[in-house]
């Protein structure tokens, strides 16, 4: 099963661990927080403050599933730079594999949001002249991040073939 | 409407204007021009909106007695005023400081009345041009000018019909390269006002009002709304709560009607034609749309049927053109403008796919189907689930309703994905997607067993390399002029020239101006074997000296190499391209210019060859002798063919038998061979002005196209050659100089210039790979 989505001959890179530090922390924050808020609402409004127990105990439910998937998505995802195109590999249930070539590369971000920003990370994205194509590494380094962008805008350039 | 005033601003210093002859001319600002002053008011839709008015009031007065409150509705008249009168100041407004410039330098249009801007497209940089008239527009005769240049697309609005239609043409001209002059364009025929085509376009499908309409009625897409209305209808009123129902009716009828609009009145009257500036769709019953088909921007195809077609074989054919995918909502072009054809015949659509995938085999691609368990997640139409490719194209179908084929050309893959899912990991399955830019073709391969889904995700990548790779060099040679200019500056400045001095340039070498008498022929770096060629003509530029035929012919000054290129000096030719001056030329002058032209050619065959019998002239091995025309002619053809041979197996049905009939005709020929230039066609004519007024003085280019042979070849190839020039008119003036060349030499010449045309059809054949132009006038000499 695994062998569909390894490159062949390559190793996959993988996320760095703050990655799965910051996703255990929004998953440990989000839900509850949101839950929490619809809770409070239901439960003053309606004054049955049994609902709003019920909803407590969905979010502790969203937030266990969601901590014992943050470690086997952090795994999940993989990218490494071939000869010619970047392959990326993510998602536990929903599998998928993308293969950009270089020369297709119009553009490549490196984005980091206050969140990221405070564990120390940094996202990378190309973009091609396909809309679909979506490719993001999240969860790099800076330096990492920075050193992708630069190695990518460098063989983009080489392979560059226009359209 | 030419204004006398000066420009609102200074001129971007970039635009001034280059130092051309007239030095006079360029110092003064050039005088710009604002569009037709009926834009402001077809502009705000002013029209529309006073009919919305008059129309307004009179459902405000005669809805009294339903649940309208009129005077609620009153109210809103002194708000529509304002908005009108706005919309009317800013029309206003953005029209007077909208001022555009087209002439023989350049393409500019400057807007805004507090941010200036001004948008100068250089010529080379338009990619399509597309004439569009909406209704109000239509009403006064105006059009607006829509010039997409790479990934920016300017409007220029409004100007008369006539006149953008000749912009067009021009510009048009300009952008494939030709040198063209915007003066004396009026001489050009007017378009009809319901197709926009010109005479000489030659329509390839017309789609009859009948067949749109019971193909839409029939479609899919209008089927599944308009069974959902009679649904809900029929329950609501079963149940007497009919107004319930309006909560989802009505959406559903917006739906419907946008639907008719797009599908219905905005494609009336499609056609796709071939001009002489490749392919070119018109449609639209109010709002007519005139828009080019750049063939090179196309990035895949999709081909689809619905149920209900299947029984008359119709398909719809959608393409993916690269930048037309961007929003642009106001005409709702947006969502026609990848329509290649509505509805089609299978032999209709083969026509058009074969010219826009040129050199594509779609039918001979092996397809796969997807492994029997898919039935399980696509338990409603596994069994259309199919994928195949090529060593050029990868073709995915799916799809029972409407059934789905699209077409991705290798060269234009842009990324690739697998994809699974829970349920398909545990049957073993996966997706391949690949991707093209924004537009209606979505290739996926479906439900694929999970080891041909990664092989064929993976070999994509290599098959689209490798695609890519052999898309450039093919386009290499033919941009050739931009790409090979290694060691040229040095030369160029050993004989003190700049690269502006550039006269001409073609397959084998560029020409640059030295002075008054002389030009230096610079031979592409690629080019095989300048020297050879080069000394080939020369010695046969030696056998001409001292024939007088009455007209200018090639001498060879000097030749050399220097910087790795090699290079001849010639002698210039007097006189002016007569390609150029054609395109400007009125039919009066136009029709003497010919006949001296058509008279050159005839001369030529009284130029001695150097060897006696037919023979090539110029070639490895030259001069090369043969026993029969035949044989010298199949030798010719040999090296073309060699290339394009499956391409025109794929495109000529027949092609056997065509090819075979050519050597039973060459071969009932009995001629006195004589010298035959082999390509003369205007670009390779000069003209200067006589006593009797405007003649052509000069033949230039001899090339390895020369040969000793049939002197009817060149007779022939001066009036078929004449087709391909880009003017309007150029057919009419082939088809007239035929008539002219039948009253000289007697009927049966007639027989000759068709087994030539064929000739010439193969001859020039292997441009399928960089002329589409060329090689569909060449699919036309061969499917005669």
């Amino acid at each position: 099963m695994e062998e569909l989505f390894a490159p062949p001959a390559y190793e996959w890179k993988r996320l760095s661990p703050k990655f799965r530090s910051m996703r255990i922390l929004t998953s440990l924050i989000v839900p509850p927080l949101i839950f929490t808020i619809a809770a409070i609402i239901v439960g003053v409004a309606s004054g049955k403050w049994w609902i709003s127990g019920v909803i407590w105990a969905i979010a502790a439910v969203i937030v266990i599933v969601r901590l014992g998937f943050v470690t086997r998505s952090w795994r999940s995802w993989g990218y490494v730079e071939r000869e010619d195109d970047l392959y990326i590999t993510h998602g536990v249930m929903f599998r998928n594999l993308i293969a950009v070539p270089y020369g297709r590369m119009q553009l490549v971000e490196v984005e980091s949001g206050p969140l990221e920003r405070a564990f120390g990370l940094a996202s990378v994205t190309l973009k091609t002249a396909s809309p679909e194509t979506g490719a993001r590494i999240p969860g790099l380094t800076p330096e990492e991040a920075t050193r992708l962008r630069d190695r990518l805008t460098e063989l983009g350039e080489a392979h560059a073939s226009g359209l | 409407m030419t204004s006398s005033q000066p420009p609102q601003h200074a001129v971007d210093p970039e635009v001034t204007t280059p130092p051309g002859p007239p030095a006079a001319a360029g110092a003064a600002p050039k005088p710009t021009e604002r569009p037709h002053p009926l834009t402001p008011f077809v502009r705000g839709w002013l029209v529309f909106v006073a009919i919305a008015i008059g129309w307004g009031r009179e459902i405000v007065t005669s809805a009294g007695e339903n649940q309208f409150e009129p005077r609620g509705l009153a109210w809103l008249l002194p708000i529509l005023g304002v908005v009108v009168l706005l919309a009317a100041v800013t029309g206003f407004i953005s029209w007077y400081f909208t001022r555009f410039v087209i002439d023989d330098e350049e393409l500019r249009i400057e807007t805004g009345a507090i941010f200036k801007k001004s948008t100068k497209i250089p010529f080379e940089r338009l990619q399509s041009i597309d004439i569009i008239q909406p209704l109000a527009a239509r009403m006064f005769g105006l059009a607006e000018l829509r010039l997409d240049a790479g990934n920016s697309t300017t409007k220029l609005r409004y100007l008369t019909r006539s006149r953008a239609s000749r912009f067009r043409d021009y510009l048009l001209a300009r952008a494939h390269g030709h040198q063209a002059s915007i003066h004396d364009l009026d001489q050009q025929s007017v378009a009809s006002v319901f197709t926009d085509l010109d005479v000489t376009d030659q329509p390839l499908v017309q789609v009859s009002p009948q067949r749109l309409i019971i193909s839409f009625l029939l479609s899919t897409e209008w089927l599944i709304p308009a069974a959902m209305s009679i649904i809900i209808l029929v329950a609501t009123s079963a149940f007497g709560v009919v107004p319930f129902a309006l909560g989802a009716l009505i959406p559903l009828v917006i739906g419907m009607l946008s639907l008719i609009w797009r599908r219905v009145i905005g494609m009336f009257n499609f056609t796709l034609a071939e001009s002489s500036r490749g392919l070119r769709i018109t449609r639209g019953l109010t709002n007519l749309t005139s828009q080019s088909v750049p063939i090179n921007r196309i990035q895949g195809v999709k081909t689809s049927q619905p149920l209900l077609w299947r029984p008359m074989g119709w398909y719809r054919v959608d393409i993916d053109i690269l930048g037309y995918a961007h929003g642009d909502g106001e005409n709702n072009e947006s969502t026609s403008t990848s329509v290649l054809l509505p509805v089609a015949s299978p032999e209709e659509v083969e026509l058009a796919l074969g010219r826009v995938l040129p050199g594509f085999d779609l039918d001979g691609v092996e397809l796969h189907t997807s492994p029997n368990r898919a039935r399980w997640l696509r338990w409603f139409d596994f069994w259309t689930l199919r994928y195949g490719w090529d060593d050029r194209i990868l073709i995915t179908e799916q799809g029972w309703i409407t059934h789905v084929r699209d077409v991705v050309p290798h060269a234009k893959t842009q990324s690739v994905r697998i994809e699974q899912g829970p349920l398909q990991r545990a049957l073993g399955l996966a997706d391949v997607h690949v991707h093209t830019p924004q537009g209606p073709v979505n290739a996926v391969a479906h439900q694929l067993d999970e080891h041909a889904a990664r092989d064929l995700a993976l070999t994509q990548l290599d098959r689209a390399r490798a695609a890519r790779t052999a898309e450039r060099e093919h386009r290499k040679v033919r941009v050739a002029p931009n790409d090979d200019h290694e060691g040229e500056a040095e030369l160029l400045a050993a004989f003190g020239i700049r690269r502006d001095q550039l006269l001409g340039s073609g397959g084998e070498s560029e020409v640059f101006a030295l002075d008054h008498d002389r030009v230096l022929r610079l031979y592409r770096s690629r080019h095989g074997a300048p020297r050879q060629t080069a000394f080939q003509l020369r010695a046969l530029y030696e056998t001409w000296r001292g024939t007088d035929i009455g007209i200018e012919l090639p001498v060879i000054i000097d030749m050399g190499e220097r910087n790795g290129r090699f290079y001849t000096v010639d002698r210039r030719f007097s006189g002016r391209s007569f390609s150029s001056w054609l395109q400007s030329a009125e039919t009066t002058q136009r029709r003497p210019a010919l006949i001296s032209f058509f008279d050159a050619t005839e001369q030529l065959q009284r130029l001695p060859c150097p060897v006696p019998g037919f023979a090539r002239l110029i070639a490895d091995g030259a001069p090369q002798q043969f026993s029969s025309l035949g044989e010298l002619l199949a030798s010719m053809l040999q090296g073309p063919l060699e290339t394009s041979r499956t391409q025109l197996e794929r495109d000529v049905p027949g092609v056997d038998e065509v090819w075979n009939r050519l050597h039973r005709d060459l071969a009932e020929r009995s001629v006195a061979p004589a010298l035959v230039h082999g390509d003369v066609c205007p670009p390779n004519a000069y003209l200067g002005q006589r006593q009797q007024g405007v003649v052509v003085t000069g033949i230039g280019d001899f090339s390895p196209h020369t040969i000793s042979a049939d002197p009817l070849m060149d007779v022939a190839g001066a009036l078929i050659f004449l087709e391909l020039e880009p003017y309007a008119d150029a057919p009419a003036d082939a088809a007239w100089l035929e008539a002219m060349a039948v009253e000289r030499h007697g009927r049966e010449i007639v027989r000759w210039i068709d087994v030539y045309r064929r000739y010439y059809g193969f001859y020039f054949s292997n441009a399928y790979a960089f002329d589409p132009t060329l090689y569909a006038w060449c699919l036309r000499q061969l499917s005669r």
